[in-house]
């Protein structure tokens, strides 16, 4: 029975209004693209993080890292001490990245593109490589081999750099042109390496990065043969125990480090994946209009079914698999959009994972089938809960009713017109922003309650909005007897249909998201805005062009910045020093050292604890003294007060926790202790970046182009500058919440139209009746614009309210709970406005032209 | 066998000349030719697809023929823009369907007053004339109600309501009782007749019950689109 009312009915139907059903299929393919493209970006950045070396020569087994900082060159002798004849091969690794240098008349930018440099003992890597029988330059080793390693550095590059004879790169604060000395080799069955990849021999690196003598970790393989993972665990065993547990250094296999960088980006890809799903539920929300405007055009013919005797459970299990095809065909059309969309989103993520996270190096996304098969099954899903209510009511048409074409709309379901409902479930939403947020391991944190409150307040809004449509349509009933348009407007308003009522819901919903992410973003640049003109008091800034992501290696060294700060014009330098740090249970933090007495006297921090006396501002009592940001106090749980053991290369130290600053620049949060001290603590003078005061006079412009000449290796911004760089960053991170903006206006006019059309279809015997009553097209067409105006205009007034608390969510309950960060709250009115006047204006017309053409349907015909 | 009436001597207020239409290649309506007097009754009756709504519908002016002329109360209707036709009906014209087709979001009341607010009656006017309509359909204790708290002859009285509120010159009624049982049916005819009588509109009436047509004074048989002798 099914299949005949498919190949007879719906099929035909499909071949009778192709257009329609691509557009639909379109729309649903669009919602999956959105969704596809940032899964399989999100994916892509975090496998960005991987263990380049084992692109070489295949997968470690060990790897030590010292929590913070790097490891002497000298522990290498104690470690192969402790092996004595065991059969493992020991791999050095220094890993840091180089940036590219600018093109004469390039402005700086802090999210340039970088590369990663991997310096490795190119003697042990040929060893290796010839004992898993690999090919390639490192492979067979002859007299130039040797040569080429005692000469000045060399690069091995990625394929993409095949034809280059040299590399120019910016590595620390110096610009270097490195000779291509060939092509990366693999390990066979190892992935192809990175575009962005450059090898060089250890010690080369080493005397580019000023690092002598120090390495970033050391990779360990146990030979291949008999009992190998009893070798292997025994390997663990004693590599732990020579780092003190942690202490000197910390022992991960490869898939663990990979997984706390996963970690460490769970919190962000979660947020990103539910913000794509809007862009789904969008598509679904048309779909479902679409379904059910079809519903209506084809009421007769059901009903027409119905008298032959055709069931009600066949004609829904119709319609279900109707739904389910559309799904198909929007799902596998939304798989090649979103594929198209990652290359596109991949390099967005990137650049956010890189300013927060880690170096990104990600440059394309990989189509893969476990994300495919989620997508197909999600828009198949969802295309079938879409069109279940739909089938419900294609299913429980009362053939005489339709037949003789009595009887007013159905008002809706009783139970989604209950005031009672709608407040139940805004109420269970506000218990639900009360409760704390998911613990992810690795310390992140996803506000999963705070989610579900949004969407227990943007339901119950909705409901209480379609409910109270004739309540707000009230006041205005007296209009009703001052013209014949707007009495039968205002009698379909103050009885409206249940497809009035989900219009109305739909809007709310989509301007609540539109407006409340608006509010969102709007006081993230906001509070940004304040901290940027509090922390940024200095006149010219100087980083290593090397790199700016949130674990660079490119460092600016001791001579060079302290030349800078000694120079003519220079008032006053500002040194900051940033390390990656891991604590507790390798969770990723960041330890910062800066002049403490600088941070009270040119930056105005915005305290969420504020120090209680002077000694962590003073030299030489803050030692022992920590400032961490507030982020940092959400994640492990530290207030003023509190104490924390931070590992260093010269032993543990012991901070107690002075006071808790805010700060925006990344989740991960900070642990801030004088520069002088932790200078001595890592055995490590240089400096991440550098701030500078100018003498009276000076011009703070002329300054930064004489730098800039001067030091190449360098980027140089002026506090108006960065200020622009910084907000032009901070955009580029939200971009995506712009189009997902763009997108929700796009659906509640959409929305609005498609349930006037609807609305008409259904009523086309009421539209004859108007037309022989007297009533002009244009005085229709005014009825129905009158009606989509209204329900517009409600929904907008009731999905700004909905805003306002969804903004409050966002900040208070869901940012808070994610990144920490404490925003003030910022409403922009200009946008808002515009939003409304934009959304109502475009209901009002849309309907007008939906009444136009209502006027010219056919009274016993079909659309 | 049904009583003959006389049409009364008056001057026409509906002429239809030569009327043809075609939907696609197929003739509908062939060459029609008719003429209605002000309170004079036509019964429009023939077999189902010989032309008696398209007829209807051309003489109302919601569609428009082919070929022809119609003249309403001295107006060219095939000579008339949308709007004029829309103007044109909302004032001379009044119709009657089989279904009822009240506005359900409407009440009683508001439907029967809607045909007075598009010409613009004043409020206390239109209060006036609903009461008065309302009361010769039976319905003054009914204003408020809602459509579909009636029955279906009560719907039917309350559309006859509508359809002679703004007094037009012509009534048209489409089957007015083709849904109802035979003793609403019977009522509704009997309304009819004393609404449309002495100076009340003409009324074309389009049925296939003998006795609905006995109500009128003359009769029109249509097949295939041409006026045909019933002989």
């Amino acid at each position: 029975m099914i299949a005949v009312l498919l190949s007879r009915f719906s099929l035909r139907h499909w071949r009778h209004t192709p257009w329609q059903n691509l557009l639909l299929v379109l729309i649903l393919a669009l919602g999956v693209g959105v969704f596809v493209s940032i899964r399989l970006a999100n994916r892509a950045a975090v496998s960005s993080f991987q263990n380049f070396t084992g692109a070489l020569v295949g997968e470690s087994d060990w790897i030590v890292e010292a929590p913070v900082g790097s490891l002497p060159e000298s522990d290498l002798g104690e470690i192969r001490a402790a092996l004595g004849t065991r059969p493992v091969r020991i791999i050095p690794v220094v890993e840091t990245t180089g940036g590219i240098p600018m093109a004469p008349g390039d402005h700086a930018e802090l999210d340039r593109e970088t590369m990663t440099l991997l310096g490795v003992d190119l003697v042990g890597i040929a060893n290796l490589a010839q004992e898993r029988g690999m090919t390639g330059p490192f492979a067979p080793r002859d007299g130039s081999f040797w040569d080429e390693l005692k000469g000045p550095p060399r690069a091995w590059v990625g394929p993409a750099l095949s034809g280059r004879r040299s590399l120019d790169l910016i590595v620390g604060d110096r610009r270097v042109s490195l000779p291509v000395a060939g092509v990366i080799p693999t390990a066979p069955g190892a992935p192809a390496p990175p575009p962005g990849l450059v090898i060089l021999d250890l010690p080369q690196l080493q005397r580019l990065t000023g690092t002598p003598g120090r390495i970033d970790r050391i990779e360990f393989a146990v030979a291949p043969g008999p009992s190998i993972t009893e070798r292997r665990a025994e390997l663990g065993r004693l590599l732990s125990t020579l780092g003190k547990g942690g202490e000197r250094w910390r022992v991960r296999t490869p898939g663990a480090r990979r997984e706390t960088a996963e970690q460490m980006t769970q919190a962000f890809r979660l947020n990103l994946t539910v913000l794509s799903l809007i862009a789904l539920l969008v598509g679904l929300y048309l779909i479902f209009q679409a379904l059910d405007g079809a519903v209506v055009r084809r009421r007769t013919e059901i009903a027409v079914l119905r008298s032959l005797g055709v069931d009600a459970s066949a004609i829904r299990a119709a319609w279900v698999v109707e739904a389910a095809a559309l799904g198909l065909a929007g799902g596998a059309l939304g798989l090649l959009i979103g594929w198209l969309g990652a290359q596109a989103a991949v390099r967005l993520v990137g650049r956010t994972v890189n300013a927060l996270y880690f170096a990104s190096t990600v440059r394309s996304a990989a189509f893969l089938p476990g994300e495919a098969w989620i997508a197909l099954a999600l828009a198949v899903g969802a295309s079938v809960a879409a069109g279940w209510w739909p089938a419900l009511e294609a299913a429980s048409v009362p053939p005489a009713q339709v037949l003789v074409r009595a009887g007013a709309p159905a008002p809706g379901s009783r139970f989604w017109r209950s005031p009672l409902a709608a407040a139940a479930a805004i109420a269970f939403g506000l218990l639900l922003s009360r409760l704390p947020a998911v613990a992810l391991a690795g310390g992140g944190r996803f506000p999963l309650a705070g989610y579900a409150a949004a969407l227990a307040w943007i339901v119950g809004t909705g409901m209480l909005c379609a409910a109270s449509l004739p309540l707000a349509s009230r006041p205005f009933r007296r209009a009703g007897s001052g013209s014949a348009p707007l009495r039968v407007a205002m009698g379909h308003l103050l009885r409206p249909s249940g497809r009035h009522r989900l219009a109305a819901a739909a809007v709310v919903c989509a301007i609540g998201m539109s407006a409340g992410m608006a509010i969102l973003v709007a006081s993230f640049e906001h509070t940004v805005r304040a901290w940027v003109n509090q922390a940024l008091q200095s006149d010219v800034y100087l980083y290593s062009a090397g790199s700016r992501s949130a674990s660079a290696g490119s460092r600016i060294a001791p001579q060079t910045w302290r030349a800078i700060a000694g120079r003519a014009g220079v008032r006053e330098a500002w040194v900051l020093s940033t390390y990656p740090l891991q604590l507790g249970e390798g969770q990723p933090t960041l330890l910062t050292g800066t002049d403490m007495a600088a941070v009270r006297e040119h930056s105005s921090l915005p305290w969420a604890e504020a120090p209680q006396g002077e000694a962590v501002f003073d030299p030489d009592r803050d030692e022992g003294l920590a400032l961490v940001s507030e982020s940092f106090s959400e994640r492990f749980g530290r207030h003023r007060g509190d104490s924390l053991v931070v590992p260093t290369p010269s032993g543990p130290r012991t901070l107690t926790v002075a006071g808790v600053f805010s700060d925006y620049g990344n989740e991960r949060g900070s642990v801030m202790v004088e520069r002088r001290h932790l200078a001595r603590w890592m055995g490590d003078d240089s400096a991440t970046h550098l701030s500078l005061f100018v003498l009276p006079g000076v011009n703070p412009d002329a300054l930064r182009d004489l730098l800039r000449r001067e030091y190449p290796g360098l980027q140089v911004f002026t506090n108006r500058t960065l200020r622009e760089e910084i907000l032009k960053v901070f955009r580029q991170t939200f971009s995506i919440t712009y189009a997902l903006e763009v997108i929700g206006i796009l659906v509640a006019i959409t929305g609005i139209a498609l349930t006037m059309a609807s609305v008409l279809i259904d009523r086309r015997d009421e539209l004859t009746t108007l037309r022989a009553l007297g009533f002009s097209r244009g005085e229709i067409a005014l009825a129905a614009s009158v009606e989509g105006l209204a329900v517009a205009a409600w929904s907008v007034a009731c999905g700004l309210v909905l805003s306002v608390c969804l903004g409050w969510l966002l900040i208070h309950v869901i940012n808070k709970q994610s990144f920490g960060w404490t925003l003030g709250f910022s409403l922009p009115w200009v946008q808002l406005a515009a939003l409304a006047v934009a959304v109502s204006g475009a209901g009002w017309g849309l309907s007008y032209a939906v009444g136009t053409w209502g006027t010219r349907l056919p009274a016993d015909q079909e659309e | 066998m049904t009583e003959k009436i006389d049409a009364p001597e008056t001057a026409p207020v509906l002429e239809a000349l030569d009327l043809c239409k075609n939907y696609g290649q197929r003739r509908v309506l062939d060459g029609v030719s008719l003429a209605v007097r002000r309170g004079e009754r036509l019964a429009l009756m023939g077999p189902s697809g010989s032309g008696k709504t398209t007829l209807l519908n051309l003489i109302g002016g919601i569609d428009r023929p082919d070929g022809g002329n119609i003249l309403l109360d001295d107006v060219r209707l095939d000579e008339l823009d949308g709007a004029a036709l829309a103007r044109t009906r909302r004032e001379k014209i009044g119709t009657v369907f089989q279904f009822f087709h009240l506005l359900p979001t409407l009440s009683v009341a508001e439907n029967v007053e809607l045909p007075l607010q598009l010409v613009g009656a004043g409020f206390a006017p239109r209060q006036a004339r609903v009461a008065e309509l309302l009361a010769r359909v039976g319905l003054g204790g009914r204003s408020s109600s809602m459509p579909s708290e009636l029955s279906g002859g009560e719907q039917q009285r309350v559309a006859i309501a509508r359809a002679l509120a703004h007094r037009p010159c012509l009534l048209l009624a489409d089957e007015p009782t083709g849904n109802l049982d035979s003793a609403n049916g019977a009522n509704i005819l009997e309304l009819l007749r004393e609404l449309t009588d002495a100076d009340g509109p003409a009324l074309v009436l389009v049925t296939h019950s003998e006795e609905a047509a006995s109500i009128c004074h003359r009769r029109l048989h249509l097949k295939d689109g041409r006026i045909v002798d019933p002989s």
